[in-house]
């Protein structure tokens, strides 16, 4: 089918798929708006493709977003997301010059990995459903009030939300302070159950190393002001605070216990035949903080994006993201748009690749990749193109590597011929559209 | 070191809204400010989607605002 044809038609979806949404929520529209002839929602929609080589994860997200005025100012935004995981997860344990073999987080099942291969868990297999609806109404002349609630779902999670911004203008309308509060309660209920921290990995059947569901509360603030420099050029700084309190380890990443000097795997419980994986152990409470700035400038119709994000927190790790984009508009009505993001990471001071065996277990540790010391980059173009209707589609495609280091001293024996953080290679694609109101 | 970084970052914010207390652009000079891609999100669907895949593959999160749900993915 031609696009031309298909958009007549994807048009019609626009007002269904957001009562969809507002049915899915809950949400009954007040009376008054009821009564009123339904003005058009603004809605945009897309696909996303998340793939990592190496048949690690891959994520088909379906993202829908829906605008509507309803009344002079006051606007109801609803937002849905589908994600669709599948593929391998990288389990913690280190590679090996041997065969490994591990147990399912269900306890019921067991796979293998092959000598000097990462230690992949292949059962990784989920569906996540976000949905979010924000109020926003207009206070005085020059305040807006904003208010909202989130909700996500997965076999294994679950989160709710309610936040709060409120924006005052001063200067004329150049400067907008704005302060927003968000608070979180994310229930856990792994699969098998939560593991004792640095319990042992168990025979098949053999549950006994875990515990019930979990939970944490998640609190973030945010200040930020606004400012226009010019006809041309705005910008943006924020600042955030977030604290986390609760069951912060993940339930599914182990460690690998080795020889402190022959770097080979030790044997694990007795009758087990498994060697000696330990689930990992992170603390309960989290403080991050972060610095955003944000630089948009029009040149004669084409727009460069900057941004700068530092980001500290108590774990130890300290992140610095730039983030590049640069609209270039050609045609009547098409853009190109190149971006760059550049991101480093310190790992937590209790990121361990390996523990060693015969020496005293940390007071936490974590072998997970992500909260290791690497070095990001994704670089990717997007072309849109507006449409004779009033929408705009667009597509874009782009390339995130992630190249990391082992912790320090890990390299011993015969790990030191063992590729201890392997990179990570995905590709984003997506596919976006947007639905006039013509 | 960390606390100074980001007391010199508030330091910074102060001056700007003083430094920029008496200028400005007048309602009627607000033609490319009001246009789609300058505002400070332009495109929310690909920013939700480019948040939720950084969440779940690095330590850090936030800056920009909040809200989308949460993740069992980190």
């Amino acid at each position: 089918m031609q696009l031309k044809n298909a958009l007549p038609a994807m048009r019609q979806i626009g007002t269904p798929l957001a009562a969809a949404t507002c049915a899915l929520l809950g949400h009954a529209l007040p009376r008054e708006v009821q009564a009123q002839e339904l003005m058009p929602w603004d809605v945009d929609a897309s696909l996303l493709i998340y793939s990592e080589s190496d048949g690690r994860v891959r994520d088909t997200s379906l993202n829908a977003r829906a605008r509507k005025e309803l009344r002079e100012e006051k606007f109801l935004d609803l937002t849905l997301a589908i994600d669709s995981l599948t593929g391998a997860s990288p389990s913690g344990a280190a590679p090996a010059s041997t065969v490994q073999t591990f147990t399912n987080p269900s306890g019921n099942a067991q796979y293998s990995v092959a000598a000097r291969a990462p230690a992949l868990d292949s059962s990784f297999l989920d569906t996540r459903t976000a949905l979010s609806a924000t109020w926003q109404t207009p206070i005085k002349r020059l305040s807006l009030l904003s208010v909202g609630m989130t909700l996500s779902d997965e076999y294994d999670y679950t989160h709710t939300g309610v936040n709060a911004h409120i924006a005052r203008d001063f200067n004329n309308r150049n400067t907008t302070l704005s302060f927003g509060l968000a608070i979180a309660n994310d229930s856990i209920d792994p699969v098998g159950g939560s593991p004792v921290p640095f319990a042992p990995m168990l025979g098949l059947g053999n549950n006994t190393n875990k515990r019930g569901d979990q939970s944490k509360d998640v609190t973030d603030f945010l200040v930020g002001v606004t400012q226009v420099l010019n006809r041309h050029t705005i910008v943006q700084l924020n600042y955030s605070l977030s604290e986390s309190d609760g069951y912060l380890t993940d339930p599914y990443k182990i460690l690998s216990v080795v020889d402190p000097l022959t770097g080979n795997p030790v044997a694990g419980p007795v009758g087990s035949g498994l060697n000696r994986y330990l689930f990992e152990s992170r603390p309960d409470s989290r403080e991050k903080q972060s610095l955003y700035g944000l630089l948009k400038r029009d040149f004669d119709g084409n727009v460069l994006e900057a941004s700068y994000r530092y980001m500290t927190d108590d774990w130890g790790v300290d992140s610095h993201t730039v983030e590049l984009r640069y609209r270039w508009s050609f045609g009547e009505n098409r853009y190109f748009q190149p971006h760059v993001r550049f991101y480093q990471q310190t790992a937590a001071d209790f990121y361990r690749t390996v523990l060693f065996n015969g020496q005293p277990l940390p007071a936490y540790a974590t072998a997970d990749h992500r909260l290791g010391e690497f070095d990001g980059l994704t670089v990717g173009v997007k072309y849109g193109q507006a449409t004779a209707h009033g929408g705009e589609w667009s597509a874009r495609v782009e390339y995130y590597t992630q190249t990391g280091d082992p912790s320090a001293g890990s390299r011993v024996g015969t790990l030191a011929g063992l590729d201890l953080y392997p990179d990570l290679n995905a590709l984003i694609a997506q596919f976006s559209y947007k639905f006039g109101k013509r | 070191m960390k606390e100074l970084n980001i007391r010199r970052g508030l330091a910074a914010v102060g001056a700007l809204v003083l430094l920029n207390g008496c200028a400005g652009v007048q309602p009627w000079d607000r033609d490319v400010l009001a246009r789609p891609e300058m505002q400070i999100v332009s495109d929310p669907v690909e920013a939700a989607a480019d948040d939720h895949i950084y969440f779940s593959k690095e330590a850090s999160s936030g800056g920009k605002g909040f809200g989308g749900g949460g993740c069992g993915c980190n």
